[in-house]
């Protein structure tokens, strides 16, 4: 809790119970974007590893045997048998990060329709900034 | 007076809905004398929807980490599985025996019909594999669920919350306000 400066004073505006569900609907929707944000952070980096496995396996002969990790152990796998393993999980993990990119992007609407209209109504007796 | 506090509504688990002051007028009839004591009935539910927060969250960090293990026992099988439909007879691995410590095994995959699934307690069960699949994939099922319970929880709980910041803030700018007047 801030203190406000000094000879500024709280306009009292009426929090209505509708005004308290928006603010409630602004805080979770904050929650929920910062969740996926950290899950999309993720989901890049691991996107990126599998990018430049797939570049790199190239180089390798096909019939030699490689270890790809599958749940806590490594497995050793042809690299074709690979190269197939990879190409699916990239598939997976793509259609994940539209996924998540679409949530985030929904949730950045709402938030921007829900700072118009309370900063329309409390103005500078809200912030809604980081 | 107290009766603000009473809930009115709760979510599907009993969690109290946090009351909403609709004027703290209504709320806070004798300001000389009710005014600390009902600032302290609020900052003390805060305080317990705060604590009920940080509990729902350690289980969503166990949650967080069983659904993944799961997973990746039905990976393995899956592997397993597939490696026998191609007909191939042997499956190399590099195994962590400790935590750390690597090392070499080699399956039979064609005699393979079972795994060894740990059970909890200290038990471990043997399940031919297609009955693994099952079991994992209803605990997986369940443990979503549970997911889903423990999130709806936490943002219910976010909410009101919220709603309890709100009116500590009211209250007090309201009291400000007052005590301005009486000057």
């Amino acid at each position: 809790m801030e203190l406000l400066p000094e000879g500024q004073r709280n306009t009292a505006t009426e929090v209505t119970w509708e005004d308290q569900q928006r603010i409630n609907k602004f805080s979770t929707i904050i929650a929920k974007k910062d969740e996926q944000s950290a899950i999309l952070e993720k989901l890049k980096t691991d996107k990126e590893y599998l990018d430049d496995l797939s570049l790199e396996i190239e180089l390798l002969d096909e019939d030699e045997k490689i270890q790809y990790k599958i749940g806590d152990a490594f497995m050793l796998l042809k690299v074709e048998k690979a190269v197939e393993k990879i190409e699916q999980d990239n598939e997976k993990l793509s259609t994940r990060i539209n996924e998540v990119c679409d949530l985030i992007d929904s949730y950045d609407d709402q938030l921007g329709e829900l700072k118009k209209y309370l900063y329309a109504k409390f103005g500078n007796n809200i912030n809604l900034e980081r | 007076m107290a009766d603000i506090l009473k809930p009115k509504n709760t979510n599907p688990r009993g969690i109290p809905e946090a009351p909403f002051i609709d004027k703290v007028e209504n709320v806070v009839k004798n300001p000389d004398t009710d005014f600390d004591m009902i600032m302290q009935m609020f900052q003390q539910r805060l305080q317990q929807y705060k604590y009920m927060e940080l509990s729902k969250k350690q289980q969503l960090a166990d949650l967080n980490t069983k659904i993944p293990d799961i997973e990746k026992n039905l990976d393995v099988i899956k592997h397993i599985t597939e490696t026998k439909e191609e007909g191939d007879e042997e499956l190399e691995t590099n195994y962590e025996l400790n935590d750390t410590l690597y090392t070499k095994a080699t399956i039979d995959v064609e005699k393979l019909e079972s795994v060894y699934l740990w059970l909890g307690a200290d038990v471990m069960l043997e399940y031919p594999l297609d009955e693994a699949v099952q079991l994992l994939d209803e605990r997986l099922e369940k443990n979503n669920e549970q997911l889903k319970i423990v999130k709806e929880d936490l943002e219910f709980l976010k909410e009101n919350i919220t709603t309890m910041e709100v009116n500590t803030a009211r209250l007090y700018n309201w009291d400000v306000e007052r005590r301005k007047k009486l000057k």
